[in-house]
């Protein structure tokens, strides 16, 4: 029974990180950049989930005016930050990645103070019963949530020429611009959809925590970027497997390797594993 | 030179060379390093407003020897790297006669050996690490140290009448020293501990955790954390239908914790230094001045940090504003009537003194019980 429990808790728990490394994947897919950065937006996103609430919005209207608010601001980010630097060595996007998470961090402490926000009024915190497992509504739902929006994107990529278009660019850009495909276009989209995942990750994050505290991304930050790795560097399906594989993991690790390794090592523990016996990433086809 | 055009110069010149000096002759410097960025920023504001009421109180009152107090603030990031820096720019640059901690113990410990090494009196708030005042005779401390709080977490579990004890612990100073304390007192009181997790300062969701807690089916709950931690963690621990009673300490002492952890938070108890239904004087009246000053009620953190400032202006009006070693044996020898209750420093300057139970009902805190045992709770001194 307990086992049943903690897979149930780190497929929580990974669907989160899906959510949040998806974006991340289809930037490293389409410009090699690591965006750092797409963690604040997790933030923001959580920020103004909570906001909405507490101005009197419903959770659907705070759910979509998050993804659209992240949304904008990773277009920005790219726009500004990222395109200017495109033609520089990689790691010169990667420091500035770097540089806008940090000023980010510091940027909602200025604005909503250190202290974090919360919801006034704390919705899906009900407990539900389902076959022996207790779970509070926000778990059932960040699942449920993630499988739909999930669905969703890979309708959108394999159905409409949008999507394809997309997929082109990442696997031959210039190619794709010579078929007439607009590479900005496309950057502005994958940047658009990706950031608000993020958002959409952060109201999830704030739901589950009800505290939403401008240092909450940095977990993310960084541990997306293992997620990613394990996944096979821009690797959508790969990217999911490996959010929910580390989810499971990390599930099991703080229960009984919790005193040796904390949760957020068990992740790098792991990739290092994986690295050492498949370079390439767990789930790369190669 | 021209003595017409040269001495009005010379006149000027030694005005701007006396100015600095008469104007830094008029304040008494007291340094404070507290953490106003990164994660610990919360409880730096609240100890920052803390120390700053003691300094706007003591220079209301005209001060100490005719002299205003001024308070020199830095931000070490309650991280002992930024620390040394700060600590070492308020003794050499801004000359400070007496350090006060408004910061965590792994800040506090890298700025303690400075300070003492200076021979500039410290007085440390809040932080709870052994260390500290082993660093030197110059450094004081106003709250219980965490062995010491632990201990009396396992005798407020006995005085509940309950046995068998889950610990969930904060991997970090803090936490470790509770749950050393806790662990030491347990056998003696008769309890029985079923496990104990450790979790990091970052984590907010629990869910395996809890899972597992439940699975043990304790009586209690001994859970270390920062309210940022313990209202998540005790949401989390409620939502799966765990009803047993939840003891945390000083890190749940903020009003954060029951607008994160909302109905949740009912009933949680607290070992603290702080008790917001005290009759005291000196309790009340800092309750209600800090309440006026920032319009936010009162934590453990403030009250500390308060109770330490004002310790340390408490030895400068005996000493006229001197510091060094007068400043050391004026605190040293000195009885101090605090929000936190009132203080003697023992030969190792820790001080002896109840642990206040809070308990959330309506959320806020509210006294529940005082732990009062000088054997268990009684603070290390140079003999031991």
């Amino acid at each position: 029974m307990l086992i049943v429990e903690l897979v149930a808790q780190g497929l929580v728990q990974g669907s989160i990180y899906a959510l949040i490394a998806l974006g991340l994947t289809l930037v490293y897919g389409l410009l090699r950049i690591l965006h750092v950065a797409h963690a604040s937006l997790f933030t923001l996103g959580a920020y103004v989930g909570v906001l909405l609430a507490n101005a009197g919005a419903g959770l659907v209207p705070a759910f979509v005016g998050a993804m659209v608010v992240a949304g904008i601001a990773g277009v920005l980010m790219y726009r500004l930050a990222y395109q200017p630097l495109l033609d520089k060595p990689p790691f010169v996007a990667l420091i500035a990645s770097i540089g806008l998470y940090i000023a980010s961090e510091e940027a909602f402490r200025i604005a909503f103070g250190a202290q974090g926000l919360s919801f006034a009024d704390p919705r899906l915190q009900g407990q539900v019963a389902l076959g022996g497992l207790h779970f509070k509504q926000a778990e059932l739902m960040v699942m449920a949530g993630t499988v739909v929006i999930i669905g969703i994107l890979a309708w959108l990529q394999s159905r409409t020429r949008i999507g394809v278009a997309c997929q082109a660019t990442v696997t031959d850009p210039q190619m794709a611009e010579s078929f007439g495909i607009s590479l900005r276009q496309v950057r502005d989209i994958n940047f658009f959809v990706g950031s608000a995942l993020a958002g959409f990750a952060g109201v999830w994050v704030a739901l589950l925590n009800n505290l939403v505290e401008p240092t909450m991304g940095s977990v993310p930050s960084y541990k997306a970027l293992a997620i990613i790795v394990l996944g096979g560097l821009g690797s959508v399906p790969g990217t999911l497997a490996a959010s929910l594989v580390l989810g499971v993991i990390e599930a099991f690790g703080t229960i009984y390797l919790g005193k040796l390794l904390d949760r957020n090592a068990i992740a790098f523990a792991f990739l290092i594993l994986v690295l050492m016996l498949r370079p390439q990433g767990l789930f790369a086809r190669r | 030179m021209d003595i017409r055009r040269g001495l009005p110069r010379l006149l000027v010149t030694a005005a701007v060379l006396a100015l600095p000096v008469g104007m830094a002759s008029a304040q008494i410097k007291i340094g404070f390093n507290v953490p106003s960025t990164g994660f610990a920023a919360a409880d730096g504001k609240s100890a920052l407003e803390g120390a700053k009421l003691a300094v706007a109180e003591a220079n209301a009152a005209g001060g100490v020897a005719g002299q205003k107090l001024e308070l020199v603030v830095y931000d070490d990031q309650a991280s002992p790297k930024e620390a040394v820096p700060v600590a070492t720019k308020l003794v050499e640059k801004d000359k400070v006669v007496v350090g006060v901690s408004g910061s965590y113990s792994g800040s506090t410990r890298a700025a303690a050996s400075i300070f003492q090494r200076a021979q500039v009196p410290y007085v440390v708030a809040y932080a709870i690490h052994p260390d500290i005042t082993l660093a030197g005779d110059y450094m004081f401390r106003v709250s219980a140290m965490g062995e010491v709080q632990g201990r009396g977490g396992a005798k407020l579990v006995q005085n509940l009448g309950k046995k068998k004890v889950v610990l969930i612990t904060v991997k970090n100073d803090f936490g470790q020293a509770l749950a050393a304390g806790f662990k030491e007192a347990a056998p003696k009181l008769g309890l029985e501990i079923l496990n104990e997790y450790e979790y990091a300062m970052p984590d907010r969701q629990f869910g395996p955790l809890v899972s597992k807690v439940k699975a043990d089916n304790p009586e209690v709950i001994y859970a270390s954390g920062y309210y940022f931690n313990a209202g998540p963690l005790v949401s989390q621990l409620r939502a799966a239908g765990i009803t047993v009673p939840i003891i945390g300490q000083e890190g749940y002492d903020s009003e954060k914790f029951m607008e994160i952890a909302g109905p949740a938070s009912e009933g949680t108890l607290v070992t603290t230094s702080l008790d917001r239904d005290s009759d005291a004087p000196a309790t009340k009246t800092f309750l209600a001045d800090y309440r006026k000053a920032t319009g936010m009620g009162a934590d453990m953190v403030a009250a500390t940090s308060y109770t330490a400032t004002l310790v340390a202006i408490d030895g400068l009006k005996k000493t006229g504003g001197k510091g060094g070693a007068a400043l050391r044996d004026a605190l040293a020898a000195g009885s101090y009537d605090t929000p936190i209750g009132k203080l003697e420093f023992n030969d190792l300057h820790e001080v002896k003194k109840d642990i206040q139970v809070q308990i959330v009902k309506d959320k806020a805190f509210h006294r529940h019980s005082v732990i009062s045992d000088p054997v268990l709770l009684a603070p290390p001194s140079k003999s031991k």
